[in-house]
């Protein structure tokens, strides 16, 4: 009907207000604003661009090694954000979290000869333990204390998983009598992070990831609002072992095979550093910041940078620059590149305004 | 005798009725906020229902409405209307024209020239905007004629018949609407009536099971027998009793280092008290022995209170501070917000109505969305004032609120307790360095000194007390 | 009991090691608030200059070790006043992350400079003191000896100078509270950057002598670092001696149940696998006891209490 027309004969005559109802368009950029289908996007556009990389010859076969490993670390990276962002509380323990996942895969399939998902959930089950055992522990100790403890746990697990059995093995894993070969690992892994996403967004912003940010300000006020602490922060250590358990198995799952001792292991301290390291500078209270920091670790080295051929002729730079980038981000943006973005957004406004004023003059009415 | 007590306590571990009485009340604490939102809910659901069919009366009503309507009046209006969006673009011009005139005027001056020229090249422009307009309005002009002589006819029969017919339509349909939600309304309630009877009898069954055996003195909400409260050698409080009658507003003064705080945390369980009991009679009636509670369970017989220091969450809005107030109300667990379930959202939106109400009272409504990092202290204090009324406590403890604040504020923070007591029917404690405030808000002041009791009455009465006077002042040396 | 001896003469070299990269740790936690990850790097790197000197160049090792102290000493200051300096309001957290940023930086430079280096050829002093007790033979490496007196002499000096001297007063007052520290008239800039300073110097002794028994590479100081930082947990970093002490009883308890292991174990069962087995899991032991210590004195076993306030 008619606007004008509207005003005169429309059935509102009837002195009831009537809604006109929401034009197409807004409804689409409604969908798009919705977090869910954000990552579900995000999900399909990482798979697109895996299989691009893996079956035709427009981008390099490097990027497939470097987004899906950011795709495993990333979900650790996510687990951290949660404990690190929300709880208030950091750890060194993620490297030896993520090789539960790779040990009891390994003991669950290769030597009971169990399927992958049963491997995964005993892994998760163990995460739960020893999440347990953190949480307990970061009652009694707080802030750069908890820190180094976990490192001290962490190196434990390391030691165990040396004794155990140094190198492990697992070759290609077989799911439903199906041998997943490299290239399709991404089948499992992109979806498992999707739903990993999803559900830490929706933790977030439920009254759980509420009650985990009051306990970061203050322990004293959530207590009097009846938040007990030590349910928060078991919570908190459970999700971030348990994240970085299955972050774990996904690892083994795409890579078959690691080694505890050697430094640059998935449990040594440096995964656990990377991880951290990733998390500040993705900006440790967004889920986007945590996926993008990762993949500044883990994907950017073999995706972007092995690429320039300055770069690849001179490897070690590579590293120098990852490091110093490190340096600078925390050392002037605090807030990670989230921050940086938003800081970003505001400029791009700012800007637009004064080529609107040097064009029509200020805005005086 | 052992074996009984072993028993009992690992049944304690499986089944305690403390804790079945708790979930219970917060099952029918759902139940009865349903139950009043019901009427709410429904209405929302009609209301979709009778725009759905008026938004389709209106697209049937259409081409009617334009057979009908009278067409010089309705081609004004189209004209009228077009003409203003070209106004709005021109006025985006004529600013840009006057724009390009000040910088080249500043520009010869700025050189010594004249700007003569500037001047009429502005006018030669102005002239050209204005052109624009006035072949603009003949355009419309035109358009209007050629429009009039297409239709200009006018025809009500159909659109009255029509409408006739439809407004007989959706009465019927209103009706039917309204019946049917009536119907689901009742349905509903009946269940919530007969769910929230069962419970009652459920918690009246537990409640048998649980023991009280101290009664409290007519009208007292607190009663604090004995307390002590060391920290190595230092007797922070030492055996101070003393009862908070209900609905009174209790002021604990002292000099620096009395141990008023402490004696906050001891009620609110922040410190184990070394020895003595807090009787204080809950949300529910019954009498219980604080020391029996954890810090975190405080909330739930009824007691909230406010910081010294503002102690809010930064990172999140005003509003969603008083939800965090409301964590232990939810009935949702872990699993349920980690799937992301509507339950959550329903729940959600129960409790922001209720803080919306709350920051209505305080008068800070429109702060709702802001976020809490940035906003004046007056604001913030008033925000954790209103994080203790979420919880329907009956006791609100203050620790110094008027800390930090200046005298208008303070002043504005007198009536805002007052008020609190009226319109919430809670009783408040609280402990004060401004005397001001003290004497007018108080109705009883009690005063201690090294953890021990000095005074108690009415303000009156501790103002005049010589050991108060000595406390705060020392004693005059003759 | 000459396997005893001779067990507990093995972990000199060690704990030697470990106190002194634990003094250096405490020292920059103190005065810097974090915890520096490129304390084990900035060694590795001495021990590389060290060993650049004194194979390549065939300097005596009395003049390559200070020398090597030196530079280290320079980079470690480097870092204080070029990035701890500008980042000093960044939280605990974050400095650690800078100081994560540094490994990478220092471990990819480090290979470009010293290209194909791997053993620090001599010793100290060459040769064993050896005895025979109980009919084992007993072996001290004169190295050993060496490293001990200069460890206890540098470690002296250092107690000494932070209990008595005007400098260690002003260390102890910026590491209670670096504002009130810097309004009483104490340059904090100074202070820490001579405490990360000495932390550098000493990393890289600790590193001249780890690597007369070791193969020398940019990691090969992390794992005595990690021991350090739950050394400075479990001693308490409240004060200097808890840390040090602790990080001596470490590989000390390590190699004794290493001991019990081989020589009481084996010797009861007379299975010699079950023995060595045990030593296999002396470290998780350790750390396992460690881990314990904190949760019942989370404060460090020579810290102090600190009532919350709220």
């Amino acid at each position: 009907m008619d606007k004008r027309l509207k005003q005169q004969y429309s059935f509102d005559s009837l002195n009831v207000q009537s809604k006109t109802s929401k034009p197409i368009a807004k409804n689409v950029r409604g969908i798009f604003k919705n977090s869910t289908f954000q990552y579900l996007l995000f999900g399909a556009i990482l798979i697109v661009l895996l299989l691009v990389s893996v079956k035709t010859p427009y981008l390099p076969y490097s990027w497939y090694g470097g987004l899906i490993s950011t795709a495993c670390f990333s979900i650790a990276s996510i687990g951290f954000c949660l404990l690190m962002g929300y709880s208030g509380m950091a750890s060194l323990g993620t490297g030896g979290f993520i090789g539960i996942g790779c040990y009891s895969v390994y003991y669950v399939m290769t030597l009971s000869g169990l399927s992958f998902f049963l491997a995964i959930l005993v892994a998760i089950l163990i995460a739960i333990i020893i999440g347990v055992i953190v949480g307990f522990i970061s009652l009694r100790i707080e802030s750069i204390y908890l820190v180094i403890l976990t490192l001290g746990l962490s190196e434990i697990l390391r030691n165990v998983y040396r004794v155990l059995s140094d190198s492990i093995n697992i070759g290609r894993v077989e799911i439903f009598g199906m041998k997943i070969l490299t290239a399709d690992t991404m089948y499992i892994i992109v979806p498992i992070l999707v739903i990993i996403m999803i559900v830490t967004k929706n933790l977030i912003s439920s009254p759980t990831g509420r009650a985990m940010l009051a306990m970061k300000n203050s322990t004293a006020a959530a207590q009097a609002m009846g938040i007990s602490v030590l349910k928060y922060r078991l919570m908190a250590f459970i999700i971030c072992t348990v994240y970085a358990s299955i972050s774990g198995t996904m690892l083994i799952l795409r890579n078959g095979s690691a080694t505890a001792s050697s430094g640059t292991s998935f449990y040594a301290l440096i995964t656990s550093l990377n991880i951290l390291a990733a998390v500040i500078i993705g900006g440790y209270k967004s889920i986007w910041g945590a996926i993008f920091g990762t993949f500044v670790m883990y994907g950017m080295n073999t995706t972007i940078l092995q690429n320039i051929s300055f770069l690849s002729e001179h490897p070690e730079l590579v590293t120098i620059i990852s490091g110093v980038l490190v340096i600078v981000v925390v050392m002037f943006y605090p807030g990670g590149l989230a921050q940086l973005l938003q800081g970003f957004k505001g400029k791009i406004s700012k800007l637009l305004l004064k080529i609107r004023e040097a064009k029509y003059g200020k805005d005086l009415g | 005798m052992a074996k009984t007590s072993v028993n009992s306590k690992i049944g304690e571990f499986f089944y305690s009725p403390a804790s079945h009485l708790i979930k219970l009340r917060k099952e029918l604490q759902w139940a009865i906020a349903e139950k009043q939102t019901l009427k709410d809910v429904y209405e929302e659901e009609k209301y979709k229902k009778l725009t759905a069919i008026k938004s389709k009366y209106d697209n049937l009503l259409a081409k009617p409405a334009f057979k009908a309507c009278d067409k010089v009046e309705y081609a004004d209006k189209v004209m009228a209307d077009k003409l203003q969006a070209f106004d709005l673009k021109q006025y985006m011009q004529h600013r840009a024209v006057n724009h390009a005139l000040t910088k080249a005027i500043f520009k010869a001056i700025k050189k010594g020239e004249s700007y003569q020229s500037a001047i009429e090249k502005h006018q030669l422009q102005f002239k050209k905007v204005v052109a624009q307009r006035e072949e603009f309005v003949k355009k419309l002009q035109k358009e209007k004629q050629d429009f009039l002589l297409k239709y200009n006819t006018k025809d009500c029969t159909e659109y009255d018949q029509l409408l006739a017919k439809l407004k007989d339509d959706y009465q019927q349909k209103e009706k039917e609407i309204n019946l049917k939600i009536n119907e689901k309304i009742s349905a509903r309630s009946k269940k919530l009536d007969d769910k929230i009877a069962c419970l009652e009898q459920k918690i009246a069954n537990v409640k048998t099971k649980i023991k009280h055996t101290v009664t409290l003195e007519k009208d007292v909400l607190l009663s604090v027998k004995g307390l002590k409260q060391y920290f190595g050698g230092l007797k922070a409080v030492d055996d101070l009793t003393f009862n908070v009658k209900k609905g009174e507003i209790f002021g604990l003064i002292g000099p620096n280092g009395a141990g008023k705080t402490t004696v906050f945390n001891c009620i609110t369980r922040f410190y184990d008290a070394t020895g003595g009991d807090m009787y204080f009679e809950n949300k529910y009636g019954e009498v219980v022995n604080m020391r029996d509670f954890k810090v975190h369970d405080v909330i739930l017989q009824g007691i909230s209170r406010t910081f010294q220091n503002v102690e809010l969450v930064k990172e999140v809005s005003v509003l969603e501070n008083l939800l965090v107030a409301c964590t232990r109300e939810y009935q949702s667990n872990f699993w349920i917000h980690a799937l992301g379930l509507p339950i959550v959202q329903k729940e959600d939106k129960i409790l922001k109505a209720k803080a919306m109400n709350i920051l209505k009272f305080m008068g800070i409504e429109n702060y709702a969305g802001w976020y809490a990092m940035g906003l004046p202290y007056g604001i913030l204090k008033k925000v954790e004032i209103a994080r203790a009324l979420m919880s329907d406590a009956k006791l609100i403890i203050m620790d110094e609120p008027a800390a930090g604040l200046n005298d208008s504020e303070t002043a504005e923070l007198t009536e805002i307790i007052k008020k609190i007591r009226d319109q919430f029917n809670v009783t408040i404690l609280l402990v004060e360095h401004d005397m001001g405030l003290v004497m007018n808000v108080c109705d009883t002041v009690c005063a201690i000194s090294f953890g021990q009791l000095l005074a108690i009455g009415t303000p009156e009465e501790v103002q005049k007390n010589k050991a108060v006077q000595e406390a705060y002042l020392g004693v005059e040396e003759e | 009991m000459g396997y005893f001896l001779d067990t507990v003469l093995d972990s000199t070299t060690a704990m030697c090691v470990t106190a002194l990269v634990t003094m250096a740790i405490t020292l920059i936690f103190k005065t810097s608030f974090t915890t520096n990850f490129a304390q084990g790097v900035i060694s590795a790197f001495g021990a590389f200059v060290a060993s650049t000197f004194f194979n390549k160049m065939g300097w005596p090792i009395w003049c390559a070790v200070p020398i090597s102290i030196i530079v280290s000493a320079a980079i470690a200051v480097l870092v204080d006043v070029g990035i701890f300096r500008r980042g000093r309001y960044v939280n605990a957290v974050g400095k650690q992350i800078i100081t994560m940023g540094l490994i990478s930086v220092i471990v990819s430079i480090t290979p470009l400079i010293f290209p194909d280096l791997k053993y620090f050829a001599t010793n100290f002093l060459s040769g064993n003191i050896s005895f025979v007790i109980d009919g084992y033979n007993v072996t001290l490496a004169k190295n050993a000896l060496v490293s001990v007196i200069i460890t206890t002499i540098v470690l002296a000096t250092i107690f000494i100078t932070l209990r008595y001297s005007k400098w260690g007063l002003s260390v102890r007052a910026t590491a209670s509270n670096e504002y009130v520290a810097g309004m009483m008239g104490i340059n904090t800039h100074i202070v820490t950057a001579i405490s990360w300073g000495i932390a550098g110097g000493l990393g890289a002794l600790a590193a001249s002598i780890n690597a007369t028994s070791a193969e020398i590479g940019v990691y090969f100081m992390t794992e005595y670092q990690v021991t350090a930082f739950l050394a400075g947990i479990v001693g308490g970093f409240a004060t200097f001696h808890g840390p040090v002490i602790v990080a001596m009883l470490i590989p000390f308890c390590t190699n004794m149940i290493i001991w019990f292991g081989n020589g009481v174990i084996s010797k009861l069962t007379g299975d010699a696998t079950l023995g060595a087995s045990i030593g296999n899991w002396a470290t998780t032991i350790i750390y396992i006891i460690a881990l314990i210590i904190i949760f019942f004195k989370p404060n460090g076993i020579f810290g102090k209490k600190i009532e919350k306030k709220v």
